[in-house]
């Protein structure tokens, strides 16, 4: 044969051809380019988490360029005069040199930090977005417990990083978390010396397993499970809305390629800017201010991140009861943290694996589901819901109670009190308001699909009664009914949704063309045969 | 999955043939997919009307300032002087330049792309039909009978000695596979129980200097280390203690209230209590002067001073351990001997 | 830090004695009602200026202060302590912060706008001080002092209470420590010197005079240090950061969803 001319708009044919001659691949490429994914605000809540982590094993490379992870004493001789001359650690100096010496590394130090808390803070309200809407149901249970561990994952990747630098913060922290390992029974001090290699704070080793654990074992393990909580999501396909001619057995949207893609990356860029914004401009965990960590040093107000807080506030909250055992002549002791800092998350973690398989035993559901639910529809779920988040705010805020009574002059054993009997009290209110507000909105769609849409008009009745008239949303059939079923899906409950007034002016500074008419109408049709179709 | 299926409905099918456009062979693959596109139409009904000349203008103009803010970032990057210097001054928004840059050059791509899928691309409603549930029930028996033809073969049923063999043989090489985690092990427990404090030692500042009774003032507390070396140092995380000169009247009660433990550890108006809090081990250290209140700033536990540090509120059981204190014949403060009582926070074998 | 003890003679003692001996003389001749030239603002006419001064503050005392303090600055029962040896450097600390005078009784007097200005407060100081001595805050520049020093010794004895960026803390029971934000070198020396209310003193022989300028000029270096990472949202730590990442960033990249899902 012939070699052909070279002819570059042939070339991305040649190489397809090549690809596909050694990997029989057009198949499954096309299968890929046409999945659909269905399009709805909430279900990119997950997105945001994957991409912060995308960033944050970007900027954690650079930084692990620039970081040692040693305890040896050094005196720091870098850029920044008020730390010059004393002596820390090495871990320490370099986390400060990385801040001050290092071109562009204190914005990319900011940047990994703000990624950490916004990854931990887009888990949180994307599983606050599958618990509401029954994502968890059959058959997604396993992917539930994937993403769950994820959040446990995430913790401990967060509480290392924030160990490492070796600050006065990190210092305290990890002490704390000492006091916890030593409070286990029978064990804790046995793990407390295997961690620190010594009593606190041992030296190298604790370093050593930080390092190891912060830049490979447990990212290492995230991203292993987060490539299965998307193969899972891949293979069982989206959940979606209901809606007209959405069904249990079919998923509505787009094709993956190119819409659906482009959406997504233009999302990651969003979420990089925005943390890229984030870190320049808005400083986060200044450890230049914290110094080295000593023993007898510390300042008040000493927190841990925001998704640890909620464990420190649990602690602060714990009465001051200590078990004493005494066996064989000698006395045993279970401290207070052991309550809220072991047995608290464990329960948590337990609780939260388990839930869907509970929910199902409970609630004698055991099919398969596609189709979200509102909140509203399962009022016992939302209720669980708000009580699960309502103590999980009460013990964030009582991590930062001493924060809240300094700047609003409250008293400090107040906020304590008022955490306690918060944590008591507010879970079971919160549960009762969200379970009646759940069921109130379900009444109200229940009502306008009866009686139809309220339209501001009063009427007179002959008998000198004012009623209301109402626009039934469907035409009346045989026998006059205009009431529809209930779908368990938004519901039009002013005019203008149902096109009695026309919508406002599109366009902020000029009005927005409208397109013609008969094309809209022409896809509204169309729109409305699916339906019927499908359903 | 589906395309035996698909295959078997559908007529046939030339990609070829010359009367198809492309859309019809986008349509096919789909169907061949199993995703019917439903819905497809062009974003303008009017190609190149004003509107959409709009919106190609705002998604030009969007990438537009990603190159400006890119270059931007990399002008700054590489000229805006950054060496850390106090006070207020451009080097201080070097930062915040670089991450301003960076942030917009990242959010416009991300608003151009975005307006681009949006507002360019066709609208379209697809439905894919789902698979879900189990496998056929052919295919599961057919899976089940090779798994079972596997075990079959190694014929570890019929041979009882080869099962208890394996399982013998191979227990202990899983607890050896995790053996070298034993090098973690340590066992140097009775280090909780003691402190670099004993008779004799004395106090120090942390600069080195030693303490004497007119260092602190009424009122007045400091942290004080043992005098040894490397006595200041995180090597002895659990010595740093509180020294506290008390008024005259406080000191009266300290010593009335004290326990039997705690007699004859108090010199003077002075008195020293372990600064790592036994609730977590955070330095207990916010002393109030009027009150006579320490305060842990990790988890709020307040400590009495004046008896005995019992604490009185927040989550820790225990008092702070005393350190008794003495003079010595040079004037110096010394300990007659370590802590009574383990410091710290709690653990399981702590007597 | 590694720091051998030092044994025997320890550097400080010399400079201690002299100031133990220095204080007993001053303390004898104060006790013995005498007026002498050590007052601030020392020149050659030195006793007929303060004795003005003094006069001048009691004036000031016997119109704002004496209700509560009492006559002669005995204390009233109840109402305000005796203020006899507590020195002119507690007396402008409480003055200068307008902690006093006070409006009325409160668990913890907090700074408002003072009611006297600086010449003022110095006048009550001096009045004050002539009645029965006490701690004073020396002359000049404050700031004479090792930054890096100061901040070892910031974080050892100060941080506690006001935290790693002196933005003050909570304390029990609804007290707290206050801001540093708005001291100034004297308002900082006197705090430390006196140790008004909950706050311990830290007298010349915890901190001697260097070292509170050590510390005085860490805590004003960093306070005029602008901060090099951006916004530092109070600089409190991770309770704001938090915040931060929930109401900016959360809320911001759920409009974004929102934009993105949305109809075109």
């Amino acid at each position: 044969m012939k070699r052909p001319k070279f002819d570059p708009k042939q070339a991305p044919g040649a190489v397809a051809d090549w690809a596909d001659q050694r990997l029989a691949g057009a198949s499954p490429l096309r299968k890929l380019f046409n999945k659909v994914f269905p399009d709805h605000w909430s279900f990119m809540l997950g997105e945001i988490a994957l991409y912060s982590f995308i960033i944050l094993l970007l900027t954690g490379t650079f930084l692990a360029f620039f970081f040692t992870p040693s305890s040896a004493e050094v005196v720091y001789h870098g850029s920044y005069v008020p730390l010059r001359g004393i002596s820390m650690s090495q871990a320490y100096a370099s986390a400060l040199n990385i801040s001050f010496d290092v071109r562009g590394g204190l914005v990319l130090r900011q940047i990994h930090h703000w990624s950490a808390l916004l990854f931990m803070a887009a888990i949180v309200v994307h599983m606050l977005r599958i618990f509401f809407t029954g994502a968890f149901r059959r058959p997604r249970e396993m992917n539930w417990m994937v993403g769950f561990l994820l959040f446990w994952l995430g913790f401990l990747e967060g509480f290392a990083g924030y160990s490492l630098p070796d600050d006065a913060l990190s210092g305290t922290g990890l002490r704390i978390a000492d006091a916890i390992m030593l409070s286990i029974p029978v064990i804790g001090t046995w793990v407390s010396f295997a961690i620190f290699g010594g009593e606190f704070p041992g030296g190298d080793r604790i370093f050593s397993l930080l390092y190891i654990g912060h830049v490979f074992l447990i990212p290492g393990i995230i991203l292993g499970l987060i490539a299965l909580h998307l193969a899972l999501l891949v293979k069982q396909k989206h959940t979606q809305w209901p809606g007209p001619g959405r069904t249990e057995h079919n998923v509505v949207g787009h094709r993956m390629f190119p819409g659906f893609a482009a959406k997504g990356g233009g999302f990651f860029m969003i979420v990089f800017g925005v943390l890229a914004l984030f870190g320049g401009l808005i400083q986060i965990n200044p450890i230049w201010l914290f110094g080295p960590y000593k023993a007898a040093v510390v300042s008040s107000a000493s927190q841990p991140d925001w998704y640890v807080m909620f464990l420190d506030g649990s602690t602060r909250l714990m009465p001051p009861w200590e078990i004493r055992i005494h066996l064989f002549n000698h006395g045993y002791t279970v401290p207070p943290i052991f309550w809220p800092t072991v047995v608290l998350p464990g329960v948590l973690v337990t609780l939260g694996l388990l839930y869907p398989f509970l929910e199902q035993r409970f609630m004698r559901d055991r099919a398969h589901h596609n189709l979200l639910q509102r909140p509203r529809d399962v009022p016992t779920r939302t209720g669980l819901g708000a009580m699960a988040v309502t103590f999980f705010v009460v013990l964030t805020l009582s991590g930062g109670n001493d924060v809240i009574a300094d700047k609003f002059d409250i008293s400090l054993n107040a906020m304590t009190w008022a955490g306690r009997i918060g944590l008591l009290v507010l879970p079971p209110l919160a549960y009762y308001l969200a379970y009646r507000i759940a069921l109130g909105l379900q009444q109200h769609d229940r009502e306008v699909l009866a009686h139809g849409v309220e339209t501001g008009i009063i009427k007179r009745l002959p008998n000198g009664a004012f009623v209301e008239v109402h626009q039934p949303l469907a035409a009346p059939d045989e026998h006059g009914h205009t009431e529809l079923p209930y779908r368990g899906w938004v519901v039009p409950k002013k005019m203008n949704r149902i096109g009695a007034i026309g919508p406002a002016i599109k366009g902020f500074f000029v009005p927005v063309e409208q397109p013609e008419e008969p094309r809209e109408v022409e896809a509204e049709e169309q729109r409305e045969e699916i339906t019927s179709g499908r359903r | 999955m589906s395309e035996t299926e698909t295959d078997r409905d559908a007529p046939e099918f030339d990609p070829d043939d010359p009367k198809l456009t492309r859309f019809d062979l986008v349509r096919e693959g789909a169907r061949r997919d199993g995703v019917e596109i439903v819905h497809y139409q062009p974003r303008f009904t009017r190609p190149g009307s004003k509107e959409e000349k709009r919106v190609v203008r705002f998604v030009a103009l969007c990438f537009a300032i990603v190159g400006l803010a890119a270059l931007a970032f990399i002008v700054a990057y590489v000229a805006w002087p950054w060496h850390y210097k106090p006070g207020s001054n451009l080097n201080k928004f070097y930062t915040p330049v670089l991450g301003l840059t960076l942030g917009l050059a990242l959010l416009f791509i991300g608003i151009a792309i975005i307006t681009w899928a949006k507002k360019l691309l066709p609208e379209e409603v697809s439905v894919e039909r789902r698979h879900d549930g189990a496998s056929p029930d052919v295919e599961r028996k057919l899976t089940a009978a090779t798994a079972m033809s596997m075990v079959d073969e190694l014929g570890i049923q019929r041979r009882p000695l080869l099962k208890g063999a394996v399982a013998l043989g191979l227990a202990p090489v899983g607890v050896a596979a995790i053996m070298p985690l034993g090098g973690l092990i340590k066992d140097h427990k009775s280090d909780l129980l003691t402190t670099a404090w004993k008779k004799g030692v004395r106090l120090m500042h942390d600069d080195g200097t030693l303490v004497r009774p007119e260092d602190v003032s009424a009122g007045g507390q400091i942290t004080v280390f043992p005098a040894i070396r490397d006595g200041n140092t995180n090597k002895y995380a659990d010595s740093p203690t509180l020294l506290i000169h008390l008024r005259d009247s406080d000191a009266k009660r300290a010593l009335s209230n004290a326990l039997p433990i705690n007699k004859g550890a108090q010199w003077n108006n002075y008195l020293a209590y372990s600064k790592i809090c036994t609730h977590a081990g955070c330095p207990a250290s916010l002393y109030e002067q009027q009150t006579n209140r320490l305060l842990c700033p990790c988890h709020q536990s307040q400590f009495d001073i004046t008896n005995n540090a019992r604490p009185i509120f927040g989550p820790a059981t225990r008092r702070l351990p005393q350190l008794p204190i003495t003079v010595d014949s040079d004037g110096y403060f010394v300990a007659t001997s370590d802590y009574k009582v383990p410091i710290g926070p709690g653990f399981w074998e702590r007597p | 830090m590694t720091a051998a003890p030092v044994d025997r003679r320890p550097r400080r003692t010399l400079r201690q004695k002299l100031g133990t001996g220095a204080r007993l003389v001053a303390a004898l001749v104060l006790a013995g009602g005498v007026y002498t030239a050590f007052a601030p603002s020392s020149h050659a006419e030195d006793t007929k200026q303060l004795s003005v001064a003094a006069q001048k503050g009691q004036q000031l005392y016997n119109t704002s202060c004496i209700s509560c303090h009492g006559k002669n600055a005995e204390g009233v029962q109840d109402r305000g302590p005796s203020l006899v040896g507590v020195g002119s450097a507690a007396v402008e600390f409480q003055v200068t912060t307008g902690r006093m005078p006070m409006s009325r009784q409160e668990a913890q007097a907090s700074r408002k706008t003072p009611h006297f200005d600086d010449t003022q407060a110095k006048q009550l100081g001096a009045y004050i001080e002539s009645l029965g001595g006490g701690p004073q805050i020396p002359d000049g520049d404050l700031r004479k002092g090792d930054v890096a020093a100061g901040g070892e010794l910031y974080r050892v004895n100060c941080s506690s209470c006001h935290g790693f960026s002196a933005g003050g803390g909570a304390l029990s029971s609804g007290k707290y420590a206050p801001s540093l934000h708005p001291s100034t070198d004297r308002q900082i020396y006197a705090a430390m010197l006196t140790g008004p209310q909950n706050m311990p003193v830290f007298g010349d022989n915890e901190l001697t005079p260097q070292e509170k300028m050590d510390i005085i000029s860490y805590v004003q270096n960093m306070k005029s240090d602008q901060s090099p990472g951006g916004w530092d949202i109070g600089a409190i730590g991770p309770t704001t950061e938090g915040l931060a990442i929930f109401l900016i960033g959360i809320t911001a990249l759920l409009f974004a969803t929102l934009w993105i899902a949305g109809k075109s």
